[in-house]
């Protein structure tokens, strides 16, 4: 054994250790294999705050996140994109739209006391409330049964009610409808109101509870110091008067309530107030997350969602590995077929050259996605070529005559800067991808650069490695394993200066 | 097999020429096509990604003999949630007459390209193509939704990292070989890209097939691999004017070609294996993806084989015998 087989024991210990890190640290699957949604989210400039600068975005990622939490996905990932954008991905999640209602109202909750001369608008209003409120219950305790719809249909106050409120509707009103109407008449209460300076940011906690004598649902809220005397300020100036506190949720009003005379010194104290609305448990909870992550800072928009159904994804993977070993073993039988025993040794290097790339894919981590793979397979085919260059060089020393040793030293020297100026160039393109493009395509141009960067090394070093080790064994060092002896040039003298 | 293949690439120049500017022509006739055709008004038939909408796929849960769907009977119902659905009521809401219905595989996908919904609208959509169609696979729907300003910002950050990509490699050129080599291997390229883009442009006339990221993708992997080619053989062309001075320029160019053909040949064809087995086997998702590389490698081949280097034979100042 001479000095250059140190390299070979090496590679092997590097495949031995590459084989340990792929069977012991999992992949990181991308959503498109594992099935799930993702979401972007674009925060919105507002009058006030026309320029997002980086805290803004944090600022809002903070609260978001929170919520995210509160939603109960495992293994969610919420990221900032770009100047502007977050990208938010829940795994096996199927049904992103309550993910996104969650996530997309800015739940500023405002206590609002009412305007004076109000009393008789506000009356209207609560009563045209109260009906459609019961008809919902109705609806609700017979599941939206058609059968009571269509009574409820007939009813010429009801259809009244919806005219005014410039609901066009050309199909026989159902609960969902009912409740649509139910938000434009609360927001057409907090109209009524006049905010004053308490709001959700001085809430310290939310929470739910079941009211036991209506089994309505409602949200807890407990204010810090400064919340407290607030509330107590607010409820005091309108204690014993006929005007009402309003607690309106993005412009909503949830409830109105009355203070009692007895506060008129005081106000209330202790720091903490209930929302009864007309909360389900479904409501309350998403109520509940809202106000405990606190109001968005800015306002959001959903500009992307993609979900991919879990079996798709592990269809996607295996129709894709499925494809890309096949062509590889196709490639494989090739190399072996045109090179002999240099195309066998291309072989164990590019098995050595999957290890390697795959294990520093699990440690990274990189994401592994459909265009991912792609690009996987992509760095192959470079590292294919850098193997092709190496062996037609080769070839062509052996048939100039030179001797098996000398001509694969000479051959893997000729090639280099070939190799280095084709891995160079497809590295500058991944690196314009990587720094440029967005999501998947940055996917692709990880896997394909860690590739280059890695074929580079076993083109050069492995190949190399693996064949001085073969050529030390006298059986296999002969030129007729590498060419067809009949095509060696009998006059190779002045070819080469 | 003989170790020097006879090329004569400065004899057969101009129908090396003419073929390049057949091809090309071609390409751009189609591009102009697109963006006269009142459909697509741009070169290319931007997808979802570059335009912003919704697509919806579901798979039907019926084995091999799914029987034919009706897709205005689909289309109808879908426009039959305006005003209808809560999720469609209010007066913005987006026009769902302009549903594009596509079945796939034999029947067993059906494709429904919308115009931007919100999550729930595009649950809406999908529980009443359900109700009516139906039975679908649920694990294997798939929804995706992009907003027009999302779109916008792609096709952008596409065309960005595709010029800052030819730039890099045109540098890099520049300063391994000379500014004629860094020229042709850009020329070199942007014909490959041309071609590409030709070839989808006539695939979205005709077959209404459209571009999404992953052609961005492909055309910057195309760019990176047509480089690699033509500098193998710029390398050669180099190394063989340093070692065979005495010959014509011209001879030197047919020698280096010749002795890189094997090589560019059997590179390709290695790359064009597993491609192939991805366009067998690999599924929809991978399909264009893997056609717009074979296009790009058929003619990255080409590029470096013939062209590039017919080019340098008439750009070198060296006298012609």
């Amino acid at each position: 054994m001479g000095r250059k087989n140190y390299w070979f024991l090496v590679v092997i210990l590097f495949a031995v250790l590459s084989i340990f890190i792929c069977t012991n640290i999992p992949f990181q699957l991308g959503l498109d294999l594992r099935g799930g949604s993702q979401l972007t989210l674009e925060v919105q400039p507002t009058d006030e705050i026309t320029k997002i600068t980086p805290n803004e975005i944090e600022g809002v990622k903070a609260v978001l996140d929170k919520r995210v939490n509160g939603l109960g996905v495992s293994d969610s990932q919420l990221q900032t994109v770009g100047t502007n954008q977050l990208l938010l991905e829940l795994p096996g999640e199927q049904d992103p739209s309550g993910a996104a209602k969650v996530l997309g109202e800015t739940a500023l909750l405002e206590f609002r006391i009412q305007r004076i001369g109000t009393e008789l608008q506000l009356r209207d209003l609560q009563s045209q409330r109260n009906s459609v409120e019961s008809i919902i219950k109705l609806l609700e305790e017979n599941n939206n049964s058609a059968q009571l719809s269509k009574e409820i249909n007939t009813n010429s106050d009801i259809n009244k009610l919806f005219e005014k409120y410039n609901i066009k509707s050309t199909q026989i009103l159902d609960l969902d409808q009912f409740i649509f109407l139910r938000n434009k008449i609360n927001k057409k209460i907090s109209l009524l109101f006049e905010p004053t300076s308490l709001t959700g940011q001085y809430l310290t906690n939310a929470g739910r509870r079941q009211d036991q004598n209506t089994n309505n649902w409602e949200v807890t809220l407990s204010f810090n110091s400064e919340g407290g005397e607030k509330f107590a300020d607010i409820t005091k100036s309108i204690a014993g008067t006929s005007r009402l506190l309003g607690i309106v949720i993005d412009g909503i009003s949830n409830s109105e309530a009355s203070v009692g005379k007895q506060f008129e010194t005081a106000g209330i104290t202790g720091g903490a107030a209930t929302i009864s609305g007309n909360f389900t448990v479904d409501d309350a909870r998403n109520l509940e997350v809202q106000l405990r992550g606190g109001a968005l800072p800015l306002p959001i928009d959903i500009i992307q969602i993609r979900t991919i159904g879990p079996s798709l994804g592990t269809q996607n993977i295996r129709l894709s590995l499925f494809a890309a070993l096949t062509g590889l073993f196709f490639v494989g039988v090739f190399m072996i077929f045109i090179y002999k025993l240099a195309g066998f040794v291309s072989v164990l290097a590019l098995s050595f050259y999957s290890l390697f790339t795959l294990s520093i894919y699990a440690i990274l981590p990189v994401t592994l996605t459909l265009p991912g793979i792609a690009g996987f397979i992509l760095s192959i085919g470079m590292a294919v070529d850098a193997n092709v260059l190496i062996f037609e060089r080769l070839k062509e020393e052996l048939r100039n005559g030179n001797t098996l040793i000398r001509s694969i030293d000479a051959s893997f020297k000729n090639a280099f800067s070939s190799i280095i100026d084709g891995h160079l160039t497809t590295l500058i393109s991944c690196i314009a991808l990587f720094y440029l493009g967005t999501g998947f395509v940055k996917g692709f141009a990880a896997t394909l650069g860690i590739g280059v960067l890695l074929s580079l090394f076993t083109a050069l070093t492995c190949t190399k490695a693996i064949l001085k080790f073969l050529m030390s064994y006298q059986g296999l060092r002969k030129v007729s394993n590498f060419i067809n002896p009949s095509q060696i040039l009998p006059s190779s003298i002045n070819v080469q200066q | 097999m003989k170790s020097k293949l006879n090329v004569q690439l400065y004899k057969n120049r101009k129908l090396i020429w003419f073929i390049s500017f057949s091809f090309s022509l071609i390409s751009i006739i189609g591009m102009i096509l697109c963006l006269k055709s009142p459909n697509i008004k741009a070169p290319l038939n931007l997808g979802l990604d570059y335009t912003g909408g919704t697509q919806i796929t579901l798979e039907r849960s019926c084995s091999d003999n799914c029987f034919e769907l009706n897709t205005i009977d689909l289309s109808q119902n879908i426009s039959s949630l305006t005003n209808v659905d809560k999720n469609f009521d209010s007066d913005n809401s987006p026009n769902l007459n302009r549903s594009q219905i596509q079945l796939l595989d034999n029947s067993k996908l059906v494709s429904i390209r919308l115009p931007f919904l919100t999550a729930s609208q595009s649950e809406s959509v999908v529980t009443e193509v359900s109700k009516s169609f139906g039975p679908f696979i649920n694990d294997n729907t798939s929804v995706e939704i992009i907003g027009p300003s999302l779109g916008k910002q792609l096709l952008k950050s596409s065309l960005i990292s595709l010029i800052f990509a030819f730039l890099g490699i045109a540098i890099y050129i520049n300063f391994r070989y000379d500014r004629r080599y860094s020229f042709l291997a850009l020329f070199a390229l942007l014909h490959d890209v041309l071609i590409v883009c030709g070839v989808f442009s006539w695939l979205g006339y005709l077959y209404n097939v459209e571009v999404d990221s992953l052609f961005a993708v492909s055309l910057l992997t195309i760019a990176g691999y047509s480089v690699n080619n033509t500098v193998v053989v710029f390398d050669r062309i180099r190394e063989k004017s340093l070692i065979e001075n005495e010959l014509s320029f011209k001879y030197q160019i047919d020698n280096a070609v010749g002795a890189t053909l094997t090589r560019t040949l059997y590179t390709s064809f290695t790359t064009l294996l597993p491609l192939i087995c991805i366009l067998i086997w690999g599924g929809s998702t991978l399909y264009w993806f893997a056609f717009a590389l074979v296009i790009g490698v058929i003619a990255g081949s080409w590029s470096s084989i013939a062209l590039a280097p017919s080019l340098l034979a008439i750009t070198s100042k060296k006298e012609f015998d």
